[in-house]
Parts: C-alpha cells; structure tokens; sequence
C-alpha cells in the first residue's frame, strides 16, 4: 500500500456465467509510468480495466487507485478512460459533448471548456468546434474521443486498445500524446495484444493470458528473465545453406527463421562469437550477426504459446 | 446530484431542440383550435341539404303525414309519390336510378305494414349517415303516432299540441354533494380530454426514454457515461430529463389551450364564425384536478419509464428495442382503454374502482374517476401510495435490468438471463 502506485489490484477475481474472465489477479502501476497490459484477444484485458474504473465489480480482491479505495467514478475528474467501444452523441456539437463529458467527470463548466478548446486547437479541429458529431470525419471523431479522455488533465489516463481503428495519422497523434502525458508526470495504463506498440511506449508491462497473469514487471526485467541469449543472423545464399551449424542443438537451443533473417535463442552459457566462427567457417558470408535482446513479440509468444496467442473462440465482451 | 443535474440539463436541451418537439407543439394547438372551432364551424354551414322521396303504398295518406312531419327540418326536402303495391320493385328500382344520378339522396317506403308493425325501409346514398338516419327515424316515428292516434278517433288539435313539445333534459354534475354548473356533456368531455392527455404524454414521452437508452448503448457511449456516472443517476437523469420535456411541453399547449377557450370568440369572429362560445361551452377545471392530473402523470410516466428503459437496456439496436417494447406498450394500452370503457359504462361500478388502485392502470384511471365521480380523499391516497410502491418496485427491477444491460452486446436475454441480472444486482 503505497502512495507511489497509481492503480493496485490485489487478488482480483472476475467470474462470468460459465467461466472466469480474471483469476486473482494482482498488478502494480507506478506513478508516472507509461504501463502495457498485455495479452491475447479474451485475455481478460477489457474485465480487467472495467474493474479498475469500478464499471464491473471484482468478486473477490481489491482495487485501490492513487492510494485511495475510492471507486474510479469519484476520482472521474482524476482520471481519462478511453474504452475500446468508442462512441459519442452523433447529434450533438463538438464543443457541447465534450463540455458534457467533462462535466460528468465533475469538472466545473467553465474549465471544461477551455480545456476542450484547447485540445480542439491542438488537434487541428479549431474550425468544428461548433459543428455536430455527424458531419465530422471518422478520423476527426476519433480525435474528439482523445480529447473527451484527456481534456481535464487528469492525472491517471487508462486506454483500453487505444490504437485499435485508428489511421495512421491519428496513431501517430496517439503516440504523441502518450509521450507527452508522460513527460507531464501522467500515467499511463494501456492494453494491446499488438507488441510492437507496447515496446515503443512501455517502461512496464503486464502480462495475462487465460485471465492469469504470467509475468509483470519493467519491460528490461521482463526481456532480462525470459528473453534468453539471442542472436539475429543473416547469410548471402540463404539460411538454409547454413543448416547444420543453425542446427546445432549443443549451441543453439532454438530458431526462427523469418526468410530474410533468422533469430537463434543459444543455450545457455554458449558463446556467440562460437557461433560466428561456425558459420565463416562452414564457408558463408555472413551480412548480418548483431546480438540482439529479444523482441516483446517473442517473449510474449514464448511464454503464453502461440496456441493462446492466437484469439478465443468464444470471446465475451464484458 | 451535480452530475444528474448535468445529465437532465443534457437530454431537455438536446430534445427541445429537436424538429419533432418544435413540430408536436406547434401541431398541439393546432388540433385544439380545430376541435374548438369545428362545431361551430357545422353549425354555421347547417349540414348538408337532402331530398328524398316518401313512397307511399299505403292505402291511407299516411304518407302525406310523413312528407309534413319531414317539413320541419328546413334542410330536408321530402316528396311523396303514391305507388301501387305491385308496381313497388320497378319503382323502386328507377328511384335507386335516380340516387346512382345523384338527383336523388334516397327515398323511404311506407306500407300498412309500418302503420300496423312499424316496418319501413330507407334506401339512399347516405344511408351510413347515423345522425340523418336518427332524425328520419324520429319524424317518421312522430308521423306513425299521429296517424295511429287519429285512426281511434283522437282529435286531431290535440295530437299536434300533444307533439309540439320537444324535451330538453339539462345534465348537471355533482360533485361533493353539491350541484356544480358542469354539464354531464362537459364533464365527459373533460375527462375524455384528460384520458386522451395522458394516454399520449405517458406513451410518447416513455418511448422517447427508451429511444435515448438505446442511443446510448448502439453509439456506444455509455461506457464512457458509467466510467464517470453510476448507471442509476443516469438513468435517474435522463428520465427526468424527459419527463421534465414533457412537462415543459404539456405546460405550453395548458396555456394556449386556455387562451384559446377563454378567446374563442374573438378569434372565432376573426374567422367569421359567430357563436363560438356556445357552441363550445367552456368546462371548469378545477386547481384540485390539475393537480391529480400532475401527479399521476409524474408517477405514471417514471412507472413506464423505467420499464421501457429496462426494455431499452436487453437491447442492443433501436430497430431491436422497437421489437421489444410492444409488451411494455400492451401492459400500457390495455389498462388505458378498459378504463376508458368502464368510466364510459360504469362510473361506479367495481371494475373501474379496482382500475384506480391498481399500479398499472391508476396513473389513467385514477384521473378520470376523480373528474366523472366523486372520489373519497382517502381512496385517492390509497391509490397513489399503492402507485408509489409499485413505482419503487419496478425502478429497483429496472435499475439492476439497466445497469447490467447496458453493457451487454449481442443476443438478446432469455427471462432465465434477465432474471440472474436482477438478482445479481
């Protein structure tokens, strides 16, 4: 129980008829950080996150945020959640949803309203701001959407799958302004089942599969512990003209060849520069040896399996 | 309560200022102005003029009794023709002819037969008309008892003096064990007007809370709202935000209802309509009926309310919550005309006293009985505590319905389904 953690869960349990989306299920944010929830399609990432703003109650275990066992609805004006249903009033004007929204968060009229003007200016939306939801573009309501998440400046940002249908435009506009949240002392709670996102943005990470967690901590700590020896190598007439020395269970412990490129887990203790002799010797010219940390992606398949990497059938929304 | 005020503040501007809200108030009194005027209106046109014939086949003048019976009405134009009995069906035919020309309106036969049994017949074009039809039915009536009296001998002096008499029979409502200038005719229209008020505010307006439940949910910005708000206040918001539109709009058309009343001959005479005002007597409304009329709109609409937003909240598109909305629809109707019918047939009687105390009908009933009968204070209290306690009821239902509801997307919830959501909670 530490004032240092923006949101804690502690033995958190979710059943829903038939099966239990989340099983005691414990998770630490530190202040400040940008943190990934990670996990498979039906992982339990959607339950988990209604949880932490209270929408769903936990059967069992708690949900503490900033320190406090306040539910997430009256620390509304602290916190941006963006869920990974989108949707605002299509009839409504920009300006007037998004004052609407931060009012039900708590926050007074008037603030509201700067702030959303604002954001609307930074975005590049300063001409619709008197315009109704409909006759904005898909791309520019998405825009509104950001801004209705963090427009009162709130100091704990959750993000369920924030990048999710979005252009490309607007996923960089994201990335940005998860950067700069940071840099202003926020924190950040977002889910993904796309790595590469989460190792640009993370400095800590959770992992569930099954509605279990299966490994949490800084994203070093993590690649460190479960990452391994790994070796990214490139050969002129291809890897399999190499085969044998890739193949060499006393020196390489696993392989995954990518056409262009291999990337070899050694065993453990093995040199690498072994390796490298290895293959000058077996006559190949090697283009590309670089001793690699693993990638997210890899950690993550190699501890959850690629069979529940791959999406549930039976996926239940809440 | 900050928040619930924002969400009311939202749905009453957002839905005043919509077309539809702009254009029911507008036609509101509109249509009253039409209902107002429009007596008026016939009287100053005096109906339509018809001709007929009477086909006498008589073998007394009895016809020629009918055709001077008919003369009063300045409007009818009544000829007799004398028929041999045989020569009846061709006739008859080349009058229907006649009619299919439109020279014609129709023709009435009378026989011995109608003197003796009082069989006749009418055939014309405007024969459906039910008013017409009554008036002939009564002069012929007044011809057949003139003949027959003059048949055994009654002087004749004496059977028109006994016929020129018509009975004019003054209703008057009593209320409280007094006498009160309301025609029964008033107050039935009163009570109608009522019945026909609150019928529509309570299904028009809990239609609309359903339609701005499944706005939610198909958008999908209800998790947002439930991330900030607890779903309770929401819904406790948007209903009132909605019935506080309804309210709103009511209000308008009271006023102008009653500039219209209170002017009508003013504005009848703009028109060039004389006799507005009689032809459209004014009814009282006492302050104690609008006041039974507020209530048990508020009660009545949150009631229906909460169960179309339940409704609102199994389903996941407005095209889905139409489909599921006709039982909460039917639970509404059908208590709402078999009140209407019991007050129209039985004021007192059992079914209409059971109608004003049970939660589901109340809210129509119990107003109409308070304007037709006299209601005991104590039954009126007793009925509206029970409406209260089924209001509670149902919003506690309603609420754990709607806060589980709204977050589910998909196939709609068997009973079984629902039934675990309510009692989760």
């Amino acid at each position: 129980m530490s004032d240092d953690l923006a949101v804690e869960l502690e033995g958190v349990t979710k059943r829903f008829a038939g099966h239990t989306a989340v099983r005691d299920l414990n998770l630490t944010v530190p202040r400040g950080s940008v943190y990934g929830l990670l996990g498979p399609n039906g992982a339990g990432k959607t339950t988990t996150i209604r949880m932490i703003m209270a929408i769903i109650a936990p059967d069992t275990g708690g949900v503490r945020l900033f320190g406090q066992a306040k539910r997430g609805r009256e620390l509304s004006h602290r916190i941006g959640y963006l869920p990974e249903e989108r949707g605002l009033y299509r009839k409504m004007k920009v300006i007037e949803l998004l004052v609407f929204l931060g009012q039900i968060k708590g926050v007074d009229g008037r603030r509201a309203k700067q702030g959303a003007t604002e954001w609307l200016e930074l975005l590049g939306l300063g001409d619709w701001v008197e315009k109704k939801v409909d006759d904005l573009s898909k791309g520019m309501q998405q825009k509104v959407q950001f801004i209705s998440t963090l427009q009162h400046e709130p100091d704990l940002v959750i993000l369920d799958e924030p990048f999710a249908g979005l252009d490309p435009v607007n996923t960089q506009v994201m990335k940005d302004v998860i950067v700069q949240l940071t840099r202003r002392g926020t924190t950040t709670l977002f889910s993904t089942h796309i790595m590469e996102q989460a190792e640009k943005l993370c400095d800590s990470v959770c992992i569930i599969a099954r509605g279990e967690k299966v490994v949490d901590g800084s994203l070093r700590e993590v690649k460190q512990k479960h990452g391994g020896n790994h070796v990214i190598v490139a050969v002129e007439k291809g890897l399999d003209s190499v085969a044998n020395v890739i193949n060499d269970r006393s020196l390489v412990s696993k392989s995954d060849s990518y056409g262009q490129y291999a990337e070899l887990e050694l065993v453990e203790g093995a040199d690498a520069q072994r390796l490298l002799q290895g293959l000058v010797s077996s006559g190949a010219t090697v283009t590309r040896f670089e001793i690699a940390e693993p990638t997210l992606n890899k950690v993550f398949i190699d501890l959850v399996g690629q069979d529940a990497a791959t999406a549930r059938a039976e996926e239940v929304v809440i | 309560m900050r928040k619930i005020w924002v969400v009311v503040r939202r749905e009453f501007i957002e839905r005043v200022r919509t077309k539809w809200f702009l254009v029911s108030t507008i036609m509101g009194p509109l249509l009253m102005g039409f209902m107002i005027f429009l007596p008026a209106l016939m009287v100053s046109r005096g109906g339509a003029e018809r001709s007929i014939v009477v086909m006498d086949v008589t073998t007394s003048d009895f016809g020629q009794r009918v055709v001077d019976a008919l003369d009063v009405r300045a409007q009818l134009h009544a000829t007799r023709a004398v028929v041999e009995a045989v020569a009846l069906e061709a006739t008859a035919d080349s009058l229907a002819e006649a009619v299919g020309r439109k020279e014609l309106d129709g023709f009435v036969i009378v026989s011995d037969e109608t003197v003796e049994n009082g069989r006749a017949e009418y055939r014309g074009s405007n024969a459906s008309a039910q008013i017409e039809m009554e008036m002939l039915q009564h002069y012929l009536g007044q011809a057949l008892l003139t003949q027959r009296l003059s048949q055994v001998g009654v002087n004749p002096q004496l059977v028109a003096h006994a016929n020129s008499v018509t009975l004019d029979m003054r209703t008057v409502t009593i209320r409280g064990g007094e006498a009160t200038e309301q025609s029964g005719e008033t107050t039935f229209f009163v009570a109608y007007v009522m019945w026909f008020l609150l019928y529509m505010a309570i299904l028009l307006y809990g239609v609309q809370v359903l339609g701005a439940v499944v706005e939610e949910k198909s958008t999908r910005i209800i998790e947002v709202l439930v991330s900030s708000l607890r779903p309770f206040e929401l819904l406790l918001g948007k209903v009132i935000g909605v019935g506080a539109v309804g309210l709103f709009q009511l209000s308008i058309w009271a006023v102008t209802a009653r500039l219209l009343l209170t002017q009508r001959d003013v504005i009848g005479r703009m028109f060039g309509l004389e006799g507005s005002a009689e032809a459209f007597p004014l009814p009282e409304v006492p302050v104690a009926t609008i006041a039974v009329l507020l209530i048990y709109f508020v009660l009545g609409f949150f009631l229906y309310a909460a169960m179309f937003a339940a409704v609102a909240a199994m389903s996941s598109t407005e095209a889905e919550a139409r489909q599921a909305q006709a039982p909460v629809t039917i639970f509404f109707v059908i208590p709402s005309v078999l009140s209407l019918m019991a007050m129209l047939t039985e004021p007192d009687g059992v079914l209409f006293i059971a109608l004003t105390h049970i939660p589901l009908s109340s809210p129509v009933a119990m107003p109409l009985r308070w304007v037709v009968a006299d209601v005991p204070i104590y039954e009126l209290i007793g009925s509206i505590l029970l409406l209260v306690l089924g209001l509670l009821c149902v919003t506690w239902i309603a609420g754990r319905i709607y806060r589980v509801g709204i977050l589910m997307y998909g196939k709609r919830p068997s009973p079984k389904e629902v039934w675990r959501w309510v009692r989760a909670g």
